[in-house]
This record gives structure tokens, C-alpha cells and sequence, in this order.
């Protein structure tokens, strides 16, 4: 198992950056880390992990791994790892994670679901379905 | 066979030292070749067909980064293009000023170009296109009032500072800072403003456009935009020197 300063460190060896003073539109896609620092509108999404620096301002859904979050965020997160909610972090979307931690100081406004109990969720809608169509043959 | 390709600034007293200097090295390692002055050619890209039908083994560029980039502009769109990958390399002999391009390669100067020829370590690099250019350093711009188009996504900054798209890093300092490679089939783009905060991302293409500042393409020359820039793997094989920047 990973600690949680282990998990972070990979971070450093970012493929994207976007610095405090770029603004992005659109929707981001990659397969590393990403550190974002500056302003984004749209989605992110990487297979990878993904920073949110204190500076920053997403306005976008995210989709990482491992997910570190201590800027503003308007929209849902889905971590499918490691989400890390920093003291300066204000998200105002839902959250799926894995597993979670949340600093003294956070803002969320929105719903914190564990991604296994969600998927659960899926699965059993999709096996009540098919008994429904047999009946009313 | 190597051709010896000389720009035309090199017949100025000047550097008179340093291409005797040069030539006297050829001789010594056994190097000698053909040399033509893009002076005297009308046409330097049938000049370079010519030569690459005659069997040239070797085209190597006598001059700085602006004769680099004549050169390699010339070898990408000739028809033996093809022939030139598969049997033909790039060599460079800086002298003068604006060399980053033979720097890069680890290509100080006219003697130890020389020796770099005899040893023949190769490397296939990439090659940037902006538009109908070709570049192998780096493609620059002011970040004020321009807009990047890259993987989806429009990127801008209302603060000072510079937009480059890299093939080759040209200053050894930022080595350890940026995994850049000339051969990953990627540009990197960097991005550095006033406030000292970087950007980095990379990507096979972009489009930049700025209504008012220009291109800079390999310190050289400068085109207008918007513009479409990509990357041309594995486009030409260098003859490179052990200190190169990247391994």
C-alpha cells in the first residue's frame, strides 16, 4: 500500500502543467499527470493522477486515479483512487472516490459517493431490469 | 562522398581563419568532399537532389542555424527525399555566431565538428513543420495576445512572457527541468511568463495564431500566423557529438 506522501510524490513528475497564469478551454485529455495551477473550462480527464493547485480554478467534471485538490473546483470529481481535499479546497459538484481524505478548512457542496458502493448500485438496476421484461412477457 | 554546403556570409575576411582552420582538419581526417556555395546555387533543393543521385553520403552544413534550416528545408522537400533517409546524413560545421542548432548537437566549433564527422555517431531525429517551415530547435512567440489550439483545447495569457514549441532543447540549464526528446515524436510546449510560473504539455500538433507578433523559427526566421505547426518523426539522421543535450 501506498502512504499518502508516496501517492502525492508522483505528482512531481507531471506531463502537463498548466501555470497560475494560463486560462485552457476545451476538453483535456492524457494519459499522465497533470498539475493544474491556472484557470480551466470544460472536463479533465487522464489516466493518470491529477494536482489542483490553490491558485487554481477549474470549472470543468474531472476524471484521474489518484486525484490532490486544493483549489476551486465547479463540477463532479471521480477519483478512481486516492482523492486528497486540501484545507483551500472549495469543490461545488459531486464526488465519486475510492478512497478519501479531507483537511480541516475544505468546502464541498455536493454528494461524496464511494465508487464501490455506486457500481453496486449500477449492477443491481441492471439485474432488475431483465426480471421486469420476463414478467411482462 | 560528403558535400560541403558553405553559406554565403562565410566568404567575408573574418571568417576566413576559421574555414581554412576547418579545412585543413577535413584534410588531415581524410574528409575531404565536394563544396558548393549556396551563393553560387540558383536552386540549393535540385542542387541537393543532384547530389544525393550522385551518391552523396554526407550533406553537411557549413554555417549557422539559418544554413542549417536552408538546408534541411531543401532535403525534406526534394523528390529523393526518401532516398536521402535511407542512404544520407546531416552534418554541421558551425562557424560563427547563432549556432544553437549545432550546440544542441553538441557541435562546438569548426575543429571539433570535424572530428564529430570522422566519428559518425547518428542520431534520427524529429523535425518541426510550421507551416511550409522546417525547424529543429524550437518555433517562438510572445505569449501576449496569443492563442494556442492543442489537444482540444484553447489556451491564452494576459500575462508577459514566451510561447515555445520545442523539438530540441537549445540551452542545456533546462535540461533536467523538461523531459524533452528529439526523437519522442512530440513538441513540447513552454510556456514562461513574468510571474515566473511555467506551463508544459506536449503534443504532436497545435495551431497558434497572434494578430500582431510573429513566428521566430529557430532564432532565424519569422513567419506570420496563424499557423499549423507538427512534428515529422524521424525526418533526417544527424551526425551528432557526445555532449549532445538529449541521450
Amino acid at each position: 500500500m501506498f502512504s499518502k506522501e508516496n501517492r502525492l510524490e508522483k505528482f512531481k513528475d507531471a506531463e502537463t502543467v498548466i501555470g497560475s497564469s494560463i486560462k485552457v478551454k476545451g476538453n483535456f485529455q492524457g494519459k499522465g499527470n497533470i498539475v493544474i495551477e491556472g484557470m480551466l473550462e470544460g472536463s479533465v480527464k487522464t489516466e493518470a493522477n491529477l494536482f489542483i493547485g490553490e491558485d487554481a480554478k477549474v470549472v470543468a467534471n474531472i476524471e484521474a486515479t489518484d486525484s490532490s485538490i486544493h483549489g476551486e473546483v465547479h463540477g463532479n470529481v471521480r477519483s478512481r483512487g486516492y482523492l486528497a481535499i486540501g484545507k483551500a479546497a472549495r469543490i461545488f459538484g459531486d464526488i465519486q472516490y475510492s478512497e478519501i481524505s479531507i483537511e480541516k478548512g475544505a468546502i464541498i457542496n455536493g454528494q461524496l459517493v464511494a465508487i464501490s458502493e455506486s457500481e453496486k448500485k449500477a449492477k443491481g438496476r441492471k439485474e432488475e431490469a431483465p426480471e421486469e421484461t420476463e414478467e411482462q412477457e | 562522398m560528403h558535400v560541403y554546403i558553405y553559406d554565403d556570409y562565410l566568404s567575408k575576411s573574418k571568417y576566413s581563419r576559421a574555414v581554412n582552420r576547418m579545412e585543413i582538419r577535413l584534410t588531415d581526417l581524410g574528409l575531404n568532399g565536394k563544396i558548393l556555395r549556396l551563393g553560387g546555387i540558383k536552386n540549393i533543393k535540385t542542387a541537393i537532389e543532384n547530389e544525393i543521385r550522385l551518391g552523396a553520403k554526407t550533406i553537411v552544413a557549413v554555417g549557422n542555424n539559418q544554413t542549417v534550416n536552408k538546408i534541411v528545408g531543401a532535403i525534406i522537400s526534394a523528390d529523393v527525399y526518401d532516398e536521402f533517409q535511407k542512404k544520407t546524413l546531416l552534418g554541421i560545421i558551425p562557424i560563427g555566431e547563432d549556432n544553437s542548432v549545432a550546440s544542441s548537437f553538441g557541435i562546438k566549433d569548426e575543429e571539433t565538428a570535424c572530428n564529430i564527422l570522422l566519428a559518425r555517431r547518428i542520431e534520427k531525429i524529429d523535425l518541426g513543420i510550421a507551416g511550409n517551415q522546417y525547424f529543429l530547435n524550437q518555433a517562438f512567440i510572445n505569449s501576449i495576445g496569443t492563442t494556442i489550439e492543442v489537444n482540444g483545447c484553447k489556451m491564452e495569457t494576459e500575462e508577459r512572457g514566451e510561447i515555445r514549441i520545442v523539438n530540441l532543447l537549445s540551452d542545456r540549464k533546462e535540461k533536467g527541468n523538461f523531459k524533452s526528446s528529439p526523437y519522442d515524436g512530440m513538441l513540447d510546449i513552454i510556456i514562461k511568463t513574468r510571474k515566473k510560473d511555467v506551463t508544459f504539455l506536449n503534443a504532436r500538433s497545435l495551431s497558434i495564431s497572434n494578430d500582431k507578433e510573429k513566428l521566430l523559427i529557430d532564432d532565424v526566421l519569422e513567419i506570420k500566423t496563424p499557423v499549423d505547426i507538427h512534428i515529422l518523426k524521424g525526418a533526417v539522421s544527424v551526425i551528432v557529438g557526445k555532449e549532445r543535450i538529449f541521450s
